[in-house]
C-alpha cells in the first residue's frame, strides 16, 4: 500500500461528504418512505417510479440532468451563483450528486420496514391520545428502525461510491472535489497505478463493511 | 349512547341506526358481518360516509353538522382482537402509554394506576419484555392500557377469540371486574353467546352489517329460532350458583340455583357460601319424557318445556327447570319422543358437563 | 411455444451470421485519435471510405489514454497522437510498426471564453484576475493539450497561481465543451477546436514559437491485422487533398 497525505485527504474527504449527503437525504428519504408506505392517491406510481430512477438509469445521465439544472446558464443555477452558492465544481455538487444518486436505496429500505410495522399499533396509539408526530417518534421510527439505518448504510456506500454523476456536476478537481472513485480514475488515466490500488483497497474495505452491517440489519431475525 | 352510522364496504354496507345506555354493549354476530367496522368508525379510525356517534350528548361524529373528532380527541379505549401491544416497549410503558390524557381529568375521575394493575393482576409483570407475555397476560395488559388511558367508552374486539377455552373462562371475570369496578361502558364485540351472556346487559345483534335486533340478551335471545340461525354451537347454558358443600372424596361440589334447585358439578376447593358461575352446553344435555334408572348422571333434574325452536333438521328446546336450559336435540329426537310445549320432562346432565368460572 | 422459439433462435443465429460476414470480404481498419482532429478526421474518413472498399471506424479520446487503451491491448491499426510524448512512449514499448511513423501536423494553443458574456481575459496574465474563478483544462500531467498549456503558463510564471483555479477534464473537447457552458470563465485549448464552435470566442493566441512545439505524429500500430489498408489509409492523409482538409479546420501541416 502506498499511503500519503493525499491519500487521506482524499478519504477523508471522500468519507465528510458521503456522511454529509446522507445526512442531507436521510428527513427527505424518512418522510417520502413513510407516505409511500401508508398513503394512496391517484398519480402514486409515477412519482414512485420518479424516486426510483437515479437507481436504474445510468449515473452519467443523471448527472446530465443535474448539469442542465444547477449549471451557471440555468433559472436555478444563475439564482444560486448570484447569492454567491456555487453548485458546479465545487463539493455542494459533489453532495448533491451523491445525494441524488443515493436517495432511491434509502427510501427503498425504509418504505419497506415502514410497511412492516403494523398499522394496527399506530391507530391503537392513536386513541390513547397520542398526537400524529408522537405516534410516529415513539411507535414508528423505533419499530422500523432497523430498515432505516440498513437503508441509510445502502445510501452511504452509494454516495462514496459515487461516480458518473458526480464528475459531470463536479469535475475532478484535486483537492476540491476529488472523491475515491474519481483520484481512481484520475490515477489510472494518468498512470499512477499504484496509488490507484491503495485507493481501490480503501474502497472496498469501506463498502464491505457498510454493505455487510447493511445485510445483517435487514436479515438477521428480528427479536421483536 | 347514539349510534348511527353507513359505511359501504367491498361485500355490503354496514348500515346501523341503534341508541343504548347500558355498562356493557354486546355487538353479536357472525366473523364478517363487520363488528370489527363499526368499532373502528366509533372510535374514529374509519371513514364514515354519514351518520351520527354521540357518547353522553358529546358529538363525536356527525356527518349532517360537519363534526369529525381524531381518534385521539375521542377519549375512547380500544382493546383489538390481536392486543396489539407495543413490542418495542416495556409492560409498564405500554399500560401507562395514554395516561397523560388522566392528568387533565379531576382527582375523583382519574383511575389510579395501582388500582388497575391490582384488579388486572399485572402488577408483577411490569418489566417482562412483551414478547415474554403469555396470551392471557398479553390480553390484560392490552385492558389495563386502555383502561389507564380514562377513556369515556371502552371499545373491545373479541378479546378472548385468541384464547383457548381454558385461558377464556379464566379471563372472563377480569372483564367483569374492569365493568364493575372502573364504571366505564364497554362494548364488547363477540361471536360468542357465552361471553354475551356472562358480561352483557344489552345486546346488539348483527348480520352482514345490518341490525337484527337489540335488548337485554335473555329476551332477545328468546327465540330459539334466532338462535338456531345463528351459530348455535357457540351457545352456552351460564347459570350463578351458590356452594352448599364440597366433596373432595365423592368428586363433586353441590350447588344451589337461584331458585333452590340443587346441582353437582365437578369438585372445587371452596367453601359454603361462595358465589360463582357455572356453564353447561346445550349439546351435553339430555331430555327424557320418563325418569331413568341406573344410569350413572349426576344431575337428573325435572322441568317442563317452555318453548321448542326449529331450523333446518336441528332443534332448541328450552326446559324450565328452576332456570332456563337450552338443550340441543336433533328434530328426530323431537318428533320421537313427541316433546311439546308445556310437557314435563327430565333433564339429564352430567356432573362433569359443567364448567365453572 | 417451441415454434417461437425456434424462430427466435434461428433470428439471432442470423444476425450472428450477418455481423460476422462483412469482416470476412473488406479490410476495416480502426483509427485511435486525438481528440482534436475530431472533425478533420470524420471528413477525410469520408473521403477513404469513397475510394476504398474498406470501412474505417475512428476512436477519438485524448492521446494519453488511447495509449493506455493500446498498451492494454485494444485492437488499433492506427495512432494518431496530439503530442511525441505519447508516441515515444509507444514506440519505447515496441507497439509501433517499424518505419511507418511520420510526423503531420502542428496546431497552436488558444485561450477562449463563453461566446455571450463580457470578459476581463485579453492576455495570459488577465487570467490572474479574481473575476476568472475557473480556467479548463485538459489534464495536465497526461493530455497534450493540458501538458503544452501547462508548459506554456510555466513559461510565463503564472502557473502555481493560476493552478488553484484549474478544473481538470478528459481531452481538450471536454475543454471546449465546458466553456461553451459557461460554467468556467476561460479555457485553453487548440486554435482548431477554437474555430469548431459559434459558442466560444478566442481571446488570446499563443505565438508559435513562444509556445511549446506542438506536434502530432502518426503510426500504424505492429498488432495491426490490417497493415495494408491502415497504409492506404496514411496516404489518404498525406496526400494533397488531405492536406487541404487539414488545412481548412486550421492545423499546419508539416513537410
Amino acid at each position: 500500500m502506498f499511503v500519503t497525505i493525499e491519500t487521506w485527504q482524499i478519504t477523508l474527504f471522500s468519507v465528510a461528504v458521503a456522511l454529509g449527503s446522507t445526512l442531507v437525504i436521510l428527513p427527505f428519504g424518512i418522510a417520502l418512505a413513510w407516505i409511500f408506505a401508508r398513503k394512496e392517491w391517484p398519480l402514486k406510481a409515477i412519482i414512485e417510479t420518479a424516486v426510483l430512477l437515479p437507481l436504474v438509469m445510468p449515473p452519467v445521465s443523471t448527472g446530465l440532468i443535474l448539469l442542465e439544472i444547477f449549471g451557471r446558464r440555468s433559472p436555478v443555477g444563475e439564482w444560486l451563483y448570484d447569492r454567491g452558492v456555487e453548485i458546479v465544481f465545487n463539493w455542494k455538487g459533489v453532495l448533491i450528486a451523491m445525494a441524488v444518486m443515493s436517495f432511491p436505496l434509502l427510501v427503498r429500505a425504509a418504505r419497506t420496514s415502514f410497511s412492516e410495522v403494523n398499522p394496527r399499533l399506530e391507530q391503537i396509539a392513536a386513541t390513547l391520545g397520542a398526537s400524529r408526530w408522537r405516534i410516529f417518534f415513539v411507535i414508528t421510527i423505533p419499530l422500523a428502525f432497523r430498515g432505516i439505518i440498513a437503508g441509510s448504510l445502502l445510501a452511504f456506500s452509494r454516495a462514496l461510491g459515487e461516480f458518473g454523476a458526480t464528475i459531470l456536476l463536479a469535475g475532478n478537481i484535486p483537492g476540491r472535489t476529488q472523491t475515491l472513485s474519481l483520484a481512481i480514475f484520475n490515477y489510472v488515466q494518468t498512470g499512477r497505478e499504484h496509488e490507484a490500488y491503495t485507493l481501490l483497497s480503501i474502497t472496498v474495505m469501506i463498502a464491505f463493511a457498510s454493505v455487510w452491517c447493511s445485510e445483517w440489519l435487514l436479515h438477521s431475525t428480528k427479536r421483536t | 349512547m347514539l349510534l348511527r352510522c353507513r359505511i359501504p364496504l367491498p361485500d355490503f354496507a354496514v348500515d346501523i341506526d341503534a341508541s343504548f345506555d347500558a355498562r356493557v354493549t354486546s355487538i353479536f354476530g357472525p366473523s364478517g358481518s363487520g363488528k370489527t367496522t363499526i368499532l373502528d368508525a366509533i372510535a374514529g379510525l374509519i371513514n364514515v360516509n354519514e351518520g351520527e356517534i354521540e357518547i353522553d350528548g358529546r358529538i363525536l361524529f356527525s356527518s349532517m353538522r360537519a363534526i369529525n373528532l381524531s381518534p385521539q380527541q375521542r377519549s375512547i379505549g380500544y382493546v383489538p382482537q390481536e392486543g396489539a401491544l407495543f413490542p418495542h416497549l416495556s409492560v409498564l410503558q405500554n399500560v401507562l402509554f395514554g395516561s397523560n390524557r388522566a392528568s387533565g381529568l379531576t382527582a375523583r375521575a382519574r383511575i389510579e394506576t395501582d388500582h388497575v394493575l391490582a384488579v388486572l393482576e399485572i402488577a408483577n409483570l411490569l418489566d417482562r419484555p412483551i414478547t415474554k407475555l403469555s396470551g392471557g397476560e398479553a390480553q390484560r395488559v392490552a385492558l389495563a392500557r386502555a383502561v389507564l388511558s380514562c377513556p369515556q367508552l371502552l371499545l373491545l374486539d373479541e378479546p378472548l377469540a385468541a384464547l383457548d377455552v381454558a385461558l377464556k373462562e379464566k379471563i372472563l371475570p377480569y372483564l367483569s371486574r374492569v365493568r364493575d369496578e372502573f364504571s366505564i361502558p364497554m362494548i364488547y364485540v363477540t361471536h360468542n353467546l357465552s361471553e354475551v351472556l356472562a358480561l352483557a346487559d344489552w345486546i346488539l345483534m348483527i348480520r352482514k352489517g345490518r341490525l337484527l335486533a337489540q335488548g337485554v340478551p335473555k329476551d332477545v335471545l328468546r327465540s330459539p329460532d334466532t338462535i338456531a340461525q345463528f351459530a348455535e354451537e357457540q351457545l352456552e347454558n351460564v347459570f350463578a350458583v351458590m356452594i352448599i358443600d364440597a366433596d373432595r372424596v365423592a368428586g363433586r361440589t353441590r350447588v344451589q340455583l337461584e331458585s333452590g334447585q340443587e346441582l353437582f358439578v365437578p369438585y372445587v376447593a371452596q367453601a359454603a357460601g361462595q358465589a360463582f358461575q357455572v356453564r353447561i352446553s346445550p349439546g351435553d344435555i339430555l331430555i327424557s319424557t320418563k325418569q331413568p334408572e341406573g344410569i350413572s348422571a349426576g344431575n337428573i333434574i325435572p322441568g317442563f318445556i317452555r318453548r321448542i325452536g326449529r331450523s333446518d333438521g336441528q332443534a332448541m328446546v328450552v326446559v324450565d327447570a328452576g332456570a332456563e336450559f337450552y338443550v340441543r336435540l336433533t328434530a328426530s329426537a323431537v318428533d320421537k319422543l313427541e316433546l311439546i310445549e308445556d310437557h314435563p320432562v327430565f333433564l339429564i346432565m352430567k356432573t362433569h358437563s359443567f364448567r365453572i368460572l | 411455444m417451441s415454434k417461437k422459439w425456434l424462430r427466435q433462435v434461428c433470428s439471432i443465429a442470423a444476425l450472428f451470421l450477418m455481423t460476422a460476414a462483412p469482416a470476412a470480404s473488406a479490410d476495416d481498419i480502426v483509427v485511435s485519435a486525438a481528440a482534436s482532429l475530431t472533425d478533420a478526421l470524420k471528413e477525410i474518413g469520408r473521403m477513404y471510405q469513397s475510394r476504398s472498399k474498406n470501412r474505417v471506424t475512428f476512436v477519438f479520446a485524448s492521446s494519453s489514454t488511447l495509449a493506455r487503451q493500446i498498451e492494454a491491448g485494444a485492437p488499433a491499426d492506427v495512432f494518431f497522437s496530439a503530442d511525441v510524448q505519447t508516441m515515444n512512449a509507444l514506440e519505447r514499448n515496441g507497439r509501433l510498426e517499424p518505419g511507418t511513423r511520420r510526423q503531420l501536423l502542428s496546431n497552436q494553443l488558444v485561450i477562449i471564453v463563453p461566446a455571450d458574456k463580457p470578459t476581463v481575459v485579453n492576455s495570459p496574465e488577465d487570467l490572474l484576475d479574481p473575476r476568472v474563478r475557473r480556467i479548463a483544462l485538459a489534464e495536465p500531467s497526461s493530455v497534450p493539450a493540458g501538458v503544452y498549456s501547462k508548459t506554456y503558463l510555466e513559461s510565463l510564471g503564472l502557473w502555481d497561481k493560476i493552478k488553484p483555479k484549474v478544473v481538470p477534464v478528459l481531452d481538450v473537447r471536454a475543454t471546449l465543451a465546458s466553456v461553451e457552458s459557461g460554467n468556467v470563465e476561460a479555457g485553453f485549448v487548440y486554435k482548431t477546436d477554437a474555430g469548431s464552435s459559434k459558442r466560444v470566442k478566442t481571446v488570446f493566441e499563443v505565438p508559435i514559437g513562444k509556445g511549446p512545439e506542438i506536434v502530432y505524429p502518426v503510426a500504424i500500430l505492429k498488432e495491426s491485422k490490417s497493415k495494408a489498408a491502415a497504409k492506404e489509409f496514411l496516404n489518404v492523409m498525406v496526400s494533397p487533398s488531405g492536406a487541404d482538409v487539414f488545412k481548412r479546420y486550421g492545423f499546419v501541416v508539416l513537410q
